[in-house]
């Protein structure tokens, strides 16, 4: 199988200053040399706690933010100095209610993203229906964005993130927030993706989500990976993957509130 | 060039910018009020061309507010937004698509000196009067190439800041001044007046004003045109340069979100 993902002893240091007059420094490993690889077609989730690192890690991986030191490849190019090479066959969605324009209805969003990635309308516009449709904003299109629920702009983000017709998605708690109906299109529509044979890097705190869709996961807390393999290396000899999880990151981090 | 994308982003930025009741304001009721308070300084300030001091004046502020405020503040919206991240990370180049959002911007800003000359001539039964038209028609494509090469080159340095609008609020009226869109620029101190003369504006206001006024000799206009291209072609240049360092640092500093 081919490796299109793969992290190295990664590192991203995050530099804060503070004072005027007597200037201090604090450096924050947000990464501490991970190192992991991704397959062609498979789903791969990043599992851990809020501040673990798996934003990071996913923003390096798409071209958003410099390592500090490894190697951060996609597709077989660095992902910093060779981003050129990587842009058109990527995309991601992060989590939330960014990431779309909300005085532009959803058609006007995916046009615009669609001029972004310099797409033929030929290309485009077909697909913007087909889009539209798979994420079921078809009847909604030329509404207002800000006019949306929280579970609509998060559809539309979808659409959003596969306007270039990617070979590698990246999905940062892409659930987050989303209602149970909601929750369950997007992972029909991650399966769907794998079943057209894209590779979808997925980061979540939903351990039952994770375990229904990654083929293979890693466990990353403070930076640093603490376990990876499939959901049932993982689980091991725990009941479920949230124990073995929580034996991993420890329960009382675990338990700390974001 | 990708004329598409940019076509797509003036248009973009236009509907965003309109949608907004921030740049309404700066776009209608900014000239409208900057007209009135002008007229009212003019009756006093013993100068005798009512366009040139009031319209002009009151346009130029305009149209600079409207730049400051969106030009400028745009990155931060799309920071919080969460889509300067995306079309950061986009195919079509970073600095292609923060012109085409300043071309949009600069040219719906263009309303300030229409709602500027309506103003002065619903309330104060201004009769127009340009002395060189032609002049005038090359100046103002010209002010308007000159803001767009400046607004670039600042967006271009507000990407690297999460402070963007601190640095937009201290922009607007200090630009306005050593420009100037309203006092001469002889009331300024000469060691201050050496920035005025850096700043492609300040050629550009002129040579609306010379234009307005007539009476100019053709070489000195030309002179200052040509001064106003050449100092907008090195803002453009520079902030072609500072482009290709942003795009390294900003992924260094990590500024593209607030996440």
């Amino acid at each position: 199988m081919e490796a299109v993902i793969e992290a190295k002893d990664l590192r991203r240091e995050y530099v804060t200053r503070r004072g005027v007059l007597r200037r201090t420094k604090r450096v924050v490993k947000a990464v501490d040399g991970i190192s992991f690889h991704v397959e062609r077609g498979e789903i791969f989730g990043l599992l851990g706690q809020n501040g673990a690192g798996k934003t990071t890690t996913i923003k390096m991986l798409t071209t958003l933010l410099a390592p500090t030191s490894g190697v951060c490849r996609v597709l077989g190019r660095n992902t910093f100095g060779e981003e050129k090479q990587i842009r058109s066959r990527i995309n991601f969605i992060f989590g939330g209610e960014f990431g779309v324009y909300r005085r532009l209805s959803a058609r006007d969003n995916l046009r615009y993203f669609a001029h972004l990635y310099l797409l033929e309308p030929e290309v485009f516009e077909p697909r913007i229906g087909q889009l539209l449709e798979m994420v079921s904003l078809a009847d909604r299109a030329d509404d207002l964005a800000e006019t949306y629920s929280k579970g609509m702009i998060q559809r539309l983000q979808i659409a959003r993130g596969l306007i270039n017709d990617p070979e590698i998605l990246f999905m940062d708690e892409p659930t987050v927030g989303l209602d149970p109906v909601g929750a369950r299109m997007l992972r029909d529509i991650i399966r769907r993706l794998k079943e057209d044979g894209r590779t979808v890097l997925l980061t979540t705190h939903y351990l039952p989500e994770a375990e229904e869709l990654c083929d293979r996961m890693v466990i990353v807390n403070a930076g640093k990976i603490v376990a990876g393999g499939t959901p049932a290396e993982i689980r091991g000899s725990h009941e479920s993957l949230e124990e073995a999880y929580l034996s991993l990151v420890g329960a009382g981090e675990a338990a700390t509130p974001a | 060039m990708n004329l598409r994308l940019l076509c797509s982003t003036v248009r973009l930025q236009m509907k965003q910018s309109f949608s907004r009741p921030m740049f309404r304001f700066t776009l209608i009721a900014g000239p409208v009020l900057n007209t009135i308070l002008l007229y009212e300084m003019f009756l006093s300030s013993g100068e005798e061309n009512f366009f040139s001091y009031v319209v002009l004046g009151a346009g130029l502020m305009g149209i600079w507010g409207c730049i400051c405020f969106s030009s400028a503040g745009d990155i931060n919206r799309e920071r919080y937004m969460g889509t300067l991240a995306l079309i950061f990370a986009a195919p079509a180049p970073f600095r292609k698509t923060i012109l085409g959002k300043i071309i949009g911007n600069t040219l719906l800003s263009l309303l300030t000196f229409l709602v500027s000359l309506l103003t002065a001539v619903i309330l104060f039964g201004v009769k127009v009067r340009i002395a060189e038209p032609s002049h005038f028609l090359v100046a103002f494509a010209v002010t308007i190439v000159s803001f767009i090469s400046i607004s670039s080159v600042i967006a271009c340095v507000l990407t690297l800041s999460r402070k963007t609008e601190l640095y937009m609020n201290l922009l607007e009226l200090p630009i306005a001044l050593l420009c100037g869109f309203v006092f001469p620029l002889e009331l300024l101190p000469p060691f201050i007046r050496v920035i005025s003369y850096a700043l492609s504006p300040t050629w550009a206001v002129r040579l609306l004003r010379r234009s307005v006024e007539g009476g100019t000799e053709p070489s000195l206009f030309f002179r200052e045109l040509l001064i106003t291209l050449v100092l907008s072609a090195v803002y453009a240049l520079l902030s072609l340069l500072l482009y290709r360092l942003i795009e390294k640092h900003v992924r260094i500093r990590a500024t593209l979100d607030v996440a």
